[in-house]
């Protein structure tokens, strides 16, 4: 078995209520509902090889979490065939969830009122670890994610940067070869979040771990994963390289200036350049933006016609987000 | 055996958890003992004006009630699963333990043991002695025994049916007003069942096994012969029914839709 991961035709639906309009609609609701079906995942196909690492992104509610409940076990599929770790995931979760390792980074493991070790200690009896394993695997845990210090403290003193560190060390107590983070990096700082990366990467190299991410976070994806799964209303748009589908869709860079000396519009606009750009004035902030395409040396070649021309205050550049990359998806059609 | 050490596990975390807050603690174990000293007070109080309820002398339906405080107390210590729709299907704390290698709803009832409620043990076998005192109730070598065993059968009659109620959320997300009208019912246990009509009875008895959980049992100890098969059935009602619920429980977390971020 090579594959971690194996999703055919998987499908879940949703029953929801609809409600009629009016007083009198309520009293039919009273009697009869009224269900829609709406399924929040659609027949998609995908597998993931051993010690990959992908990134699952998409619009809120585009079936990410959804997803990522059925491969966990959370959720049982309405139709469709799952494999993780050449199980059945709802069926036979019990033996499965030894398996895998599950970070929501918006809901906690830990035990809010006891020191983080004592749930370290509980986690690690519920998974039968020993204590050779334990001490072996997660001493180096404990300090490549620097969570020495905060072992003793409770949780529900920790910051959130500290408590999410915390959260992932506990995830990984049993070593498990799969780990499932959704949003790890949520609402958290540059430092913590350039500390969580390294520490994924390290362990995908040492133990050949298999990581599944949903994030929101271009950055997160740039730096630990090759391969991106884009959903959209439960569908799977782009199954491919981060590489190529930036190449295809954020074709356009944005370059904001801030001028010391009013400039005006036809100004900006008139500069001698081989290429076209599309320039937009923010009047309030006295921002320019510069849209053109990335290519060769053109940025530079822009860059350095603006710094000849006027006095520069300020200068950004721009990278599209991934929300910017779906809608650019979305307006046009497919990918 | 691993759930046995699991067991015991969850409750050392518990009484952590417990001693992080000490001030909270003793007051948590006064207020708990005064329950208690209320509790007995009112049953004395009350039952002081009513001699005999068809057939049944004031001390035995003492000694009922003083019974039924046992398996309640298991209960209540064991099985806090009264607000479990709002607090782990709504607030979606499901998917936590659902990723965990462990029975669900035995992680459910370890995190909410609430060992306090043991103390209405105590209070039960006061009420027991003090009233199986006046009454002169002889005790053989194998009642201890079997007064175990009916107190754990009727413990798990109860929880049996909490669990069902719980295992609904998985069905519909709507609040329920079960939880509280079941803990209504369940006082209807305390009392003598032939007091009841027939089909308060039954239903006592077949569909919502509270009976079992005090009048059954404690009449074996009173020595009421007609009701003999009825106490002897306890455990095995309890396990039935527990069974029962538990598979009712599986079927429910096939339904679990979790919650939405």
């Amino acid at each position: 078995m090579s594959d971690a991961i194996q999703v055919k035709q998987l499908r879940k639906e949703f029953k929801s209520a609809s409600s009629r309009s009016g007083l009198k609609g309520a009293f039919r609701d009273l009697l009869t509902r009224n269900y829609k079906i709406v399924p929040a995942v659609n027949d998609i196909n995908f597998t993931v090889k051993k010690g990959e690492m992908v990134a699952y992104i998409g619009e809120n509610g585009a079936g990410k979490s959804t997803t990522i409940k059925m491969l966990t076990g959370i959720l049982e599929p309405t139709a469709g065939e799952i494999t993780v770790n050449g199980m059945n995931p709802h069926r036979e979760r019990e033996k499965f969830t030894q398996t895998i390792g599950v970070v929501f980074g918006q809901r906690s493991q830990l035990w809010w009122d006891i020191a983080v070790q004592e749930s370290f200690r509980l986690l690690k009896k519920v998974y039968k670890v020993t204590d050779e394993q334990y001490n072996d695997h997660m001493e180096h845990v404990i300090k490549t994610l620097d969570i020495g210090p905060l072992l003793d403290k409770p949780v529900r003193k920790l910051s959130l940067g500290q408590r999410m560190r915390c959260e992932l060390a506990a995830a990984l107590i049993h070593n498990p070869p799969l780990l499932f983070l959704d949003e790890p990096t949520i609402g958290l700082d540059v430092l913590v979040k350039l500390k969580i990366r390294e520490f994924l990467k390290e362990i995908n190299e040492k133990y050949n771990t298999t990581i599944l991410l949903t994030t929101h976070d271009l950055g997160d994806i740039e730096a630990l994963c090759e391969r991106v799964i884009m959903l959209d209303e439960g569908k799977i748009i782009y199954d491919g390289e981060l590489q190529s589908l930036k190449d295809n869709w954020a074709e356009e860079k944005q370059i904001h200036f801030q001028f010391i000396e009013q400039v005006a519009l036809h100004e900006v606009q008139s500069l001698p350049l081989p290429f076209d750009v599309n320039w937009v004035c923010d009047e309030k902030s006295q921002t320019y933006i510069a849209l053109l395409k990335e290519e060769s040396d053109h940025i530079s070649q822009l860059v350095s016609a603006v710094v000849a021309h006027f006095k520069i205050k300020d200068i950004k550049i721009h990278e599209t987000s991934i929300e910017e990359i779906v809608r650019n998806i979305y307006e046009e059609g497919t990918v | 055996m691993f759930y046995v050490s699991m067991f015991f596990q969850y409750v050392s975390q518990y009484m952590k958890t417990r001693l992080q807050y000490r001030a909270d603690f003793f007051m948590e174990i006064l207020s708990d003992l005064l329950n208690q000293v209320v509790n007995l007070v009112f049953i004395l109080v009350v039952f002081g004006h009513t001699q005999f309820l068809s057939g049944w002398s004031r001390e035995e339906i003492i000694f009922i009630y003083g019974f039924f405080l046992i398996p309640f107390a298991l209960f209540s210590a064991f099985f806090n699963i009264w607000d479990f729709n709002d607090r782990y299907i709504v607030k979606g704390e499901m998917d936590r333990i659902l990723t965990r290698p462990i029975h669900s709803l035995f992680q459910v009832i370890l995190e909410r043991i609430e060992l306090e409620s043991l103390f209405g043990v105590v209070t039960g076998l006061i009420i027991i002695f003090y009233s199986g005192a006046s009454l002169n109730l002889e005790l053989t070598w194998y009642d201890p025994i079997l007064f175990i065993l009916f107190a754990i059968g009727g413990a798990l009659a109860y929880a049996a049916i909490f669990v069902v109620i719980a295992s609904i959320g998985f069905w519909s997300d709507a609040k329920t007003s079960i939880m509280p009208m079941m803990y209504n019912i369940g006082n209807y246990g305390r009392y003598p069942v032939d007091i009841y009509n027939k089909v308060i009875r039954f239903v006592l008895t077949w569909v919502l096994p509270f009976a079992f959980v005090g009048v059954y049992p404690a009449s074996y100890f009173l020595r009421k012969e007609e009701w003999y098969a009825y106490a002897f059935a306890t455990p095995v009602i309890g396990v039935v029914f527990f069974m029962i619920s538990v598979v009712i429980w599986n079927q429910g977390v096939k339904r679990y839709r979790g919650a939405g971020n």
